[in-house]
């Protein structure tokens, strides 16, 4: 009897609910996406339920909930969690032509598992006046002496610091990178706290003249109501550095579709979505974000920092060695 | 009579039982191999870890002893300048939420804070000039935890002194002692399982801590915690990290409880008569005051201020229809929770107080590690018990998830998580009523639910009351569990904070922050009246 009423009950949910709805597990926590998920309910009428966390936490979810999963996006501030995300098998190929077609390959799975919606990048931010900007180069050159006591970074415990070491691993192996770590530690100016805007404060108000963050955070900075952080970009400017033999640095926030998606065609469509114009131009235009769909324009703020040219590594090359690089932080004692 | 006494046996262990399954689950993966990480961490940071949280650990028993101790006995034995302000005022930090505080203060003194920014300006100096404290360290991550975590021992001191003191201090007084050997002699002893209670509770609360430890940069247990599961995406090492944290704090408590033995005081229970307060002047009324406003000013009145700014230059930005259902949600939960935790936590000590046994008390000394553990890790060890409900029992009646990912789910996190909290204050709570009560009771063939209701009850109630009140609170406050575990668009006001705050949006965050704030302080404020009652 329990068994029946129980079954009935779910019958009668699922022809509720099922058709209309897609669930979604983000990682992100941007008001943005609000809006966003809020535009594709309009269009769509597909109802938008969302659970955030922390995205090997959310994985961890989906992998215990096994078959009876109820998600059907993840979505990660970083390439690194959807490579161990699909190594863990809790995701399933994406067939979509549009997707294909539209985000570049170096931004998107091999096996179409996952694509990204939104490029950031981790550059350097210097003081204006303190003469820095003629010294800045590589990456590899933030090791250099001649930055002694000028650097501030946050702590290794930053999915943007990790997928950074995991780059430089990428490119010149686990040896090279905790070397370069040890001299970048040995410049700092201050041991590796706060977040991005920390830092950006910490070398407006002379602590330091270089930091290294990601630039949305800037973009962020300049209109926030806490009038401090927008005095401190004032102070501070923008140089995109290079690797030695590649480009700056860039990861993404990325989505795929769980392996057991109930909903499957309503989250195929959900992230075609992200990837739309109407939706890219919201991450860039209110999140400083770099679009992933090409054509998309920049705020004047993210224009006025300059253009690069994004590192030539796969972005599965992230996932690959980011237990590399937390390893790689804790050799060269960069908290 | 036996009956209903193995019935609250019963019902403890199968409690237990299921209290501490997540933390066994934890426990297990102990005995699951060993990985590299696991070699890299013992080389590189599992001393400092260790070291760090001991450190944290001693530094917050130690600040948390002596403000939350020396406030409770100021304002119980004596009266001065703005003392029943204080009565209410000294709770209220409580009620801050330690992170957001870590984030005001970071802004205020840290190397680019505005308040370290603008001494720089006057005396026309610059920082590498200057002696500077950076608040953004262990020592700061110790100072405001202390801060906000004195009321812990504020609390239970203060009800203990209230209640025990009148009559020793009298005795006191007939050996002419004077006052300040009467505190020494008599006071410091007597409050010592109370401050122990308490000190406890802050330094749990403490060793779990993540936001504070995270943003100052302070490697300890549960950055390392969430570093080796997040970031080398190893949950078997995180969890064998989490083991060594749970046995560190077990030892800890069994230790205390060794060495506590024979040492407890035990009440006459001949009379129960209020405090005549001593009146204090003149320079000592200037002293007691400064040393209640301290910790008053830096726990409550400067984070204070600056989330009013804050709260008033971004309200109309995020008060709407969601944020009211945000406010909603998190009430209710926090109601039902508490509730339940406190009816719990009774059962528990109750159970102790009638069997009198060993097994009892090791039964409610393993419920109560659950507070040492991070929220996250609790959270993993309950979605794996959950699922396999789910998978194996639940399945029979239905295809889809009925407990992983619900309400259920996280209301059964915070009682593991805060079980410890009720049990404390009731614990605190039966050490004041005189074990004579029982023995008359029995000597009269008095039934044990009429005991209960009749004697018990009634002098429990406050206990009770501060139980609901402070695990009300702390749920409205808690963060990783409640991330992990919620169903689909629930969201909490900590949570709203939390996001805002990684967003570096800390002038808005300060809206949910200002409502957990007001809430808990209306909460503190009826403690505080309770106690007065007592």
């Amino acid at each position: 009897m329990i068994k029946k009423i129980a079954l009935s009950a779910v019958l009668l949910a699922s022809s509720l609910f099922a058709s209309g709805e897609v669930n979604v597990y983000s990682h992100r926590h941007y008001d943005t996406d609000k809006k966003l998920f809020k535009m594709f309910e309009d269009k769509t009428g597909i109802k938008v339920n969302v659970v955030k966390a922390k995205a090997s936490a959310l994985i961890k979810r989906i992998e215990t909930e096994g078959k009876k999963s109820p998600a059907d996006v993840l979505i990660t501030v970083d390439a690194g969690r959807l490579y161990q995300a699909k190594k863990e098998g809790i995701l399933q190929p994406i067939h979509s032509d549009y997707l294909i077609k539209n985000i570049p390959e170096n931004l998107r799975d091999k096996d179409n598992e996952w694509f990204g919606v939104t490029i950031r990048s981790r550059v350097t931010a210097y003081k204006i006046g303190s003469g820095m900007k003629d010294k800045l180069s590589t990456y590899e050159d933030l090791a250099d002496p001649k930055f002694k006591g000028q650097l501030m970074v946050r702590s290794s415990n930053s999915i943007y610091n990790q997928s950074l070491m995991a780059a430089m691993i990428a490119h010149h192996g686990k040896e090279y990178a905790i070397k370069w770590a040890k001299g970048v530690v040995s410049n700092l100016a201050s041991s590796p706290k706060g977040d991005d805007t920390y830092q950006v404060k910490a070398i407006a108000n002379g602590i330091g003249t270089v930091a290294l963050v990601n630039t949305y955070y800037v973009g962020k900075m300049a209109g926030n109501n806490d009038l401090s952080q927008a005095e401190s970009v004032k102070q501070i400017k923008i140089f995109f550095p290079k690797f030695k033999n590649g480009g700056t640095h860039i990861n993404i926030s990325g989505a795929a579709v769980a392996k057991y998606a109930p909903n499957k065609e309503n989250a195929i469509k959900f992230i075609e979505f992200l990837t739309s114009k109407e939706a890219q131009k919201v991450f860039a235009q209110e999140n400083f974000e770099y679009p992933v769909l090409k054509g998309v324009e920049n705020t004047d703020i993210a224009k006025a920092w300059g253009t690069f040219t994004p590192d030539n590594i796969s972005l599965n090359e992230l996932g690959k060695y980011n237990k590399d690089a937390v390893i790689a932080f804790d050799v060269a004692g960069w908290k | 009579m036996k009956k209903s006494i193995s019935k609250i046996k019963i019902s403890s262990v199968f409690l237990t039982l299921l209290i501490s399954t997540p933390a066994i689950i934890i426990f297990l993966y102990l005995f699951i191999g060993h990985s590299d990480n696991w070699q890299h961490l013992k080389d590189t940071l599992l001393f400092t870890y260790i070291s760090n949280s001991l450190y944290i650990m001693i530094g917050v028993a130690i600040l948390t002893g002596i403000l939350g101790f020396s406030t409770a006995y100021l304002t119980s034995i004596y009266t001065f300048k703005f003392s029943k302000f204080f009565h209410y005022a000294l709770i209220l930090p409580f009620a801050m939420p330690t992170y957001i505080v870590a984030y005001i203060y970071g802004g205020m003194f840290n190397v680019a804070g505005t308040v370290t920014q603008f001494v720089l300006r006057v005396l026309d100096k610059n920082i590498n000039e200057i002696p500077f404290f950076d608040i953004m360290s262990i020592e700061g991550a110790i100072l405001v935890m202390s801060f906000v975590l004195y009321p812990y021992v504020y609390l239970i001191c203060k009800s203990y002194l209230s209640f025990e003191s009148a009559s020793i201090i009298d005795a006191a007084k007939t050996f002419n002692l004077s006052s300040w050997q009467i505190l020494r002699k008599v006071i410091i002893p007597i409050s010592r399982p109370a401050i122990v209670a308490g000190v406890t509770l802050a330094v749990m609360e403490a060793v779990a801590d993540f936001g504070v430890v995270d943003y100052y940069g302070v490697n300890t247990f549960v950055t390392g915690i969430f570093k080796t599961w997040f970031g080398m995406g190893s949950i078997n090492d995180a969890a064998k990290l989490a083991s060594i944290l749970m046995t560190f704090v077990f030892l800890l408590i069994i230790l205390e409880r060794i060495q506590r033995k024979n040492k407890v005081f035990k009440s006459s229970g001949k009379d129960f008569k209020p405090i005549n307060k001593v009146k204090l002047t003149g320079f000592k009324s200037f002293l007691a005051f400064s040393v209640c406003f301290i910790p008053f000013f830096f726990g409550f009145l400067l984070p204070f201020i600056q989330m009013t700014y804050w709260f008033a230059i971004t309200y109309k930005d995020i008060i709407d229809e969601e944020f009211i259902k945000i406010l909603y949600q998190t009430l209710t939960l926090a109601i039902i929770s508490a509730t339940i935790i406190t009816a719990m936590a009774l059962l528990f000590v109750y159970n102790i107080r009638k069997n009198k046994d060993k097994s009892s008390s090791v039964l409610t000394q393993i419920v109560k590690l659950g507070y040492s553990i991070p929220g996250a890790v609790i959270a993993v060890g309950i979605l794996s018990f959950f699922s396999f409900l789910d998978k194996y029992v639940i399945d029979f009646f239905t295809s889809s998830y009925i407990i992983s990912g619900t309400i259920l789910a996280i209301i059964f996190g915070y009682c593991v998580r805060f079980l410890a909290i009720g049990i404390n204050n009731f614990e605190a709570g039966f050490s004041r009523i005189p074990h004579t009560y029982d023995d008359a009771a029995k000597m009269l063939n008095v039934n044990e639910r009429r005991t209960f209701f009749t004697i018990f009850a009634p002098l429990l109630k406050n206990s009770a009351f501060s139980a609901f009140i402070i695990v009300f609170i702390e749920v409205i406050k808690e963060l990783p569990l409640t991330m992990i575990l919620r169903p689909f668009n629930y969201d909490t006001l900590a949570i709203l904070a939390l996001e805002l705050t990684q967003q570096s949006q800390f002038a808005e965050s300060s809206v949910p922050s200002m409502f957990i704030l007001l809430i808990g302080m209306i909460s503190v404020l009826l403690l505080a009246k309770n106690m007065n009652k007592a």
